[in-house]
C-alpha cells in the first residue's frame, strides 16, 4: 500500500459552541483521489480548509506529507500552501485584472519565480493555449475553471484540493474538467481531495467519504473513471 | 521575469484596474504634497524678499571694541566723547567672520580727526567701495572719491567752507595730506558732519595700521536669526561687543517667523486631513479586495508577500504624486508669491525630496491601518466574502 499523504487523528474544528468537524480519523494514500460528499454544513469544506492549511484545528492532529500542520506558524502555513497544495475553488477566484497567463504566473511568484514559458505550458495542458491573454471576464465558466486548475498545478503540488470545482459548471464543462483532472493526475501522480454534492462527479474518484453533521458517516470505494 | 519586475507589473495592473480610486488617491496626495512644496517655496521666497528689503536699511550688526568711546550729543550738537578710544584689529574681525560662518557685506570704520588750518575736523576712514554697497541711501552730490579724494559731509560746507572740487592741506597727522573733495554726502544723520577719507590713509595718518574703531555688518539673515549670528560672532571676538544695530531686522525676522509658523500649522492640518483621507480610501480598497487578499493567501502568499504588494502600491502612488505635487506646488507658489507678496518663487530642486517625502510619508502612513488588517484577514472568510 502507498504511503499516506494525509493522516488525521481525532481532528476537530469548533467555532465557539458549534462543532463543525467532530473527531475525525482519516488516512489518504499517495496518489489517491478522495471525494468528500455531504449536505451543506456537514463539515466537508471545514475538512478541506484544514487539509489546505487555510484553517487551524481546535483539536487532534493533521499531517500532510509528514508535516504536522497544527504546529506550523502563520508563515509556515503559507509556505506549506505554496509548496505542497494546489486549490481549485468553486468560484474560480481569478484575479480580474490579470490575464489567464498572469493569473497562473501569480501562483509562481509566491512559490519561486514567475516563468512565462512554464505558465503557458500549464495553460496549454488544460487546453487554453489560445486564451493566454484573455482576462477572466472574457472567459466562460469552464475556461475560468481550467485556468484555476492550471494555476493549482503550476507548482507541481503533491496534493490537489477541490472545493466543488464543478459546482458552477454545466454538464459538458463538468465532464471536460473532470477528464482534465483525471489526465493530469495520471501524468503527475498527485493526490486529490475533492468536495462535491454531485454523485456523478464523485464517481470519478477512487474513494468517497460521506459526512453529516461534522462526522464521517459512510465510506465507499468508487471504480474511478 | 524577475520577482521585482513581476511585483511592479502586478502593482501597476492593480492601480490601473482601479483607476478611479487610484486617481482619487493621486489627487489627494498630489494636493497635499503640492501644498507643502508651495508653502515651503513661498516661505523661502519671503525670506529672500525680507532679506532684500532689510538690506535697504543698511547694516544690521555693529562690532565695536569693548571699551569704545561713546559719543555724547543731542540732535545735531556734539559734546565730544567719553572714555579712551580703543580699536579692533581688521584681521581679528575677518578671522571671526570666517570662523563663525556669518556671511554678509561689511564696512570698516576708523574714527579720528584731521586738522585744517588749526581747526580739528571729525574724520572717518572708510573703504568707499564697502560703504557704497552697505549704505545705498547715501546721497552724494558730485562723485564718489577715488585715490587722493575725500567725501565731505554736507554740514561741513557751512561750518568749514568745504565744497566739491576744493583742495585741502591737512596736518596734525603723521605727515601732511593733500586731498580733493570729490563730493558731498547727505544722509540726514551724523555722517553729514564728517569728512570721509580712505581708510588706509587715515590709519597711516593716525599711526593705526590695520585697526578700526567700528565694523558695520549687513549679515545675511537667510543663514539664521540676527540674534544667533550676533552671538556666534561674539564668541570669536572676546575683546569686542557685537550689537544689533536696529530693530528693523529683528522685527522682520519675528514677523517672518510667525508667518512661517502659521503656514506650518496650515500645512500640518492639511497633511493630517490628507492622511486621514488616504487611510480611509486605502481601508475601503482593502475591504473591497478582501477576496483577492484571501486568494493570494490561499495561493501561499505570506503576510510579508502581501505587505510588499500593498506597500509597493502605496510607494508608487507616493512617488507619482510627489513628482506631481512638486510641479503643482511650484505653480501655486509662483501664483501666491506674485499675487500676495509681489515676489517671485522659483521652483527649487531642493524641494523635490520634500514633495516626494511628504506624499510618500502620507501614502505609507495612511496605509498602515489597512496593511495591518491585511495581515489579519482570514483567507477562508475572505474567500467566502465575509
Amino acid at each position: 500500500m502507498a504511503a499516506a499523504i494525509i493522516e488525521t487523528s481525532q481532528l476537530t474544528r469548533s467555532y465557539g459552541d458549534i462543532c463543525a468537524l467532530k473527531p475525525l480519523d482519516l488516512c489518504v494514500p499517495e496518489g489517491e483521489w478522495l471525494t468528500v460528499m455531504g449536505h451543506s454544513g456537514s463539515g466537508k469544506s471545514t475538512l478541506l480548509n484544514l487539509l489546505g492549511g487555510l484553517d487551524r484545528p481546535t483539536g487532534g492532529s493533521i499531517s500532510v506529507r509528514g508535516t504536522d500542520l497544527a504546529t506550523l506558524s502563520e508563515d509556515g502555513l503559507a509556505r506549506f500552501r505554496r509548496d505542497c497544495v494546489g486549490i481549485i475553488f468553486q468560484q474560480h477566484h481569478l484575479i480580474p485584472y490579470l490575464t489567464a497567463l498572469e493569473n497562473v504566473m501569480m501562483s509562481q511568484y509566491f512559490h519561486s519565480v514567475p516563468d512565462e514559458a512554464e505558465a503557458r505550458h500549464a495553460l496549454e495542458r488544460v487546453g487554453l493555449g489560445h486564451r493566454l491573454k484573455n482576462r477572466p471576464g472574457e472567459l466562460s465558466g469552464g475556461e475560468q475553471q481550467r485556468v484555476c486548475i492550471a494555476r493549482a498545478i503550476i507548482n507541481s503540488p503533491r496534493l490537489l484540493l477541490g472545493d466543488e470545482p464543478t459546482g458552477n459548471l454545466d454538464h459538458k464543462s463538468t465532464t471536460m474538467v473532470m477528464e482534465l483532472l483525471r489526465d493530469l493526475r495520471d501524468e503527475d501522480r498527485f493526490s486529490i481531495v475533492m468536495v462535491t454534492h454531485n454523485q456523478e462527479v464523485a464517481a470519478w474518484g477512487d474513494r468517497t467519504i460521506h459526512m453529516d453533521d461534522g462526522c464521517l458517516v459512510r465510506e465507499e470505494r468508487t471504480k474511478g473513471c | 521575469m524577475t520577482r521585482r519586475r513581476w511585483l511592479a507589473h502586478i502593482v501597476l495592473r492593480a492601480l490601473v484596474h482601479r483607476w478611479g480610486r487610484t486617481l482619487l488617491l493621486l489627487a489627494v496626495l498630489t494636493l497635499a504634497s503640492s501644498l507643502a512644496t508651495a508653502l515651503g517655496l513661498v516661505s523661502a521666497s519671503m525670506k529672500a524678499r525680507v532679506a532684500e528689503e532689510t538690506r535697504k536699511y543698511g547694516a544690521n550688526l555693529v562690532i565695536m571694541p569693548e571699551s569704545a568711546r561713546v559719543e555724547v550729543g543731542s540732535g545735531g550738537l556734539r559734546f565730544g566723547a567719553v572714555g579712551e578710544p580703543s580699536y579692533l584689529s581688521q584681521d581679528q574681525v575677518l578671522a571671526a567672520l570666517a570662523k563663525s560662518g556669518v556671511k554678509g557685506d561689511y564696512s570698516f570704520h576708523l574714527k579720528g580727526a584731521l586738522t585744517l588750518k588749526g581747526v580739528q575736523i571729525p574724520c572717518e576712514g572708510v573703504d568707499f567701495t564697502q560703504v557704497r554697497r552697505l549704505s545705498p541711501w547715501w546721497q552724494v552730490a558730485g562723485d564718489w572719491p577715488r585715490a587722493g579724494e575725500v567725501l565731505g559731509g554736507s554740514d561741513l560746507t557751512p561750518r568749514y567752507h568745504v565744497h566739491t572740487g576744493d583742495l585741502f592741506d591737512f596736518d596734525g597727522g603723521k605727515r601732511p595730506l593733500r586731498v580733493r573733495v570729490a563730493g558731498l554726502v547727505s544722509t540726514g544723520g551724523e555722517e553729514d558732519g564728517t569728512l570721509f577719507i580712505d581708510l588706509k590713509e587715515l590709519q597711516d595718518q593716525m599711526g593705526r595700521p590695520g585697526q578700526v574703531s567700528q565694523v558695520r555688518l549687513l549679515a545675511d539673515t537667510g543663514k539664521g536669526s540676527l540674534q544667533e549670528q550676533a552671538a556666534s560672532l561674539q564668541r570669536f571676538l572676546p575683546g569686542a561687543v557685537v550689537k544689533e544695530l536696529r530693530q528693523v531686522g529683528r522685527t522682520s525676522e519675528e514677523l517672518l517667523g510667525k508667518v512661517q509658523l502659521l503656514m506650518l500649522l496650515v500645512t500640518a492640518v492639511v497633511l493630517v486631513t490628507a492622511g486621514s483621507s488616504v487611510a480611509g480610501t486605502m481601508s475601503t480598497a482593502v475591504l473591497e479586495r478582501g477576496k483577492e487578499i484571501g486568494l493570494l493567501k490561499a495561493m501561499g502568499g505570506s503576510r510579508w508577500d502581501l505587505l510588499k504588494i500593498f506597500s509597493a502600491e502605496a510607494l508608487l502612488l507616493g512617488v507619482g504624486s510627489g513628482v506631481g505635487g512638486f510641479l503643482l506646488g511650484g505653480l501655486i507658489a509662483k501664483f501666491v508669491a506674485s499675487s500676495v507678496f509681489a515676489a517671485d518663487a522659483a521652483l527649487r530642486l531642493e524641494f523635490f525630496p520634500v514633495a516626494v517625502g511628504v506624499s510618500l510619508l502620507l501614502a505609507l502612513a495612511g496605509s498602515v491601518g489597512p496593511l495591518l488588517s491585511v495581515f489579519k484577514l482570514d483567507p477562508v472568510q475572505s474567500l467566502r466574502g465575509e
